[in-house]
């Protein structure tokens, strides 16, 4: 099944590095993407993709890349149009 | 140039059985070689996209492989077709495994890390396979210690010169009258070369006591390359012909 989820990744990230490791597992995991606010304390990102690879999204992301450190995830599920 | 884009033998045919893997590299490179039940052979890169397992450390059902980790299985194109965690996902063709050409010629399985490459070596016909060699050398003293080789045949009477053909970059044919082995030179790592021998001609003429002879002769040649200094048994000289 196809979702939609919405997550704000806050702590203490390098945006443009987080920015772009979410990009790369979103690619790897056949997911459409959209950045939306951004910054180095929290990053707002949707994605949309079966529902099953939203979730390893999530887990990769929560871990980050190693400049990065995720200290809260907020998710707004909605299933896709 | 004795590069990437070249073909390389990897292994013997007959060391890789149906529904088996193994595991190899190419100038550092590592490379999973596997054996469909069907008989075909792949040579893919040896890393599961999941999680970085090794794939040749996986299991060969039918005509997938699946990682030992986490149970991914892919097909003969290296995508991943199904996820034992998530039984109903519609795998993305994202989840793939970079595969290369792969070719089996002359009683050896051959590939090659180009995206384009040429036409794989010529199959020399008839062979017999014999046994691989693994040296600590680089390919280039492996190649040069081949110039300097005496080959006794096994079936023919009397002693014929030696001859050392270099068929291609990494394919050298070492004759003695009619008789003659077939040597693929596998750089392994910049200082490790895999040597993979099979003897050029029938089963019925060479199987048993044909592959002791060869043997014992292929035993003689690490020992020689891997000891230099040692001339007390030093092959006679030989002549290098290019084609």
């Amino acid at each position: 099944m196809s979702e939609n989820a919405s997550f704000v990744f806050s702590g203490k990230l390098r945006a443009d590095i987080f920015v772009e490791f979410a990009r790369h597992r979103a690619a790897r995991l056949d997911l459409a993407i959209d950045i939306g606010s951004v910054s180095d304390e929290a990053i707002a990102l949707t994605v949309r993709g079966a529902s099953e690879l939203v979730d390893a999204f999530e887990m990769a992301c929560s871990l980050g890349p190693y400049q990065c450190l995720v200290l809260d995830v907020t998710r707004r599920d909605g299933l896709a149009a | 140039m004795n590069s990437p884009s070249n073909w390389h033998p990897l292994a013997l045919s007959h060391s890789l059985e149906a529904g088996s893997s193994a595991g190899t590299r190419l100038f550092g490179k590592e490379l999973v070689i596997w054996r469909d039940t069907g008989g075909l052979a792949h040579v893919w890169e040896d890393r599961c996209p999941h999680r970085g397992m090794k794939l040749s450390f996986g299991f060969v059902r039918g005509d997938h492989i699946a990682c030992l980790y986490h149970g991914w299985q892919y097909d003969r194109g290296g995508y991943c077709q199904y996820i034992p965690a998530h039984p109903d996902l519609d795998v993305p063709k994202t989840f793939k495994v970079p595969v290369y050409s792969t070719e089996e010629r002359s009683g050896m399985i051959w590939t090659t890390l180009s995206e384009n490459p040429a036409d794989a070596p010529e199959d020399r016909g008839d062979t017999l396979p014999l046994r691989s060699l693994y040296l600590d050398c680089a390919k280039d003293t492996a190649i040069a210690a081949l110039g300097a080789v005496s080959l006794t045949p096994f079936a023919s009477q009397g002693q014929a010169d030696t001859t050392v053909n270099r068929v291609t970059e990494t394919l050298y044919e070492v004759s003695s009258g009619q008789e003659g082995l077939l040597i693929g030179v596998q750089a392994v790592t910049d200082n490790r070369t895999a040597l993979h021998l099979a003897i050029r001609g029938s089963r019925e003429l060479f199987q048993g006591s044909g592959q002791r002879h060869f043997l014992d002769w292929a035993l003689r040649l690490r020992y020689r390359i891997e000891h230099p200094r040692d001339t007390a048994s030093a092959p006679r000289g030989a002549t290098v012909e290019v084609s």
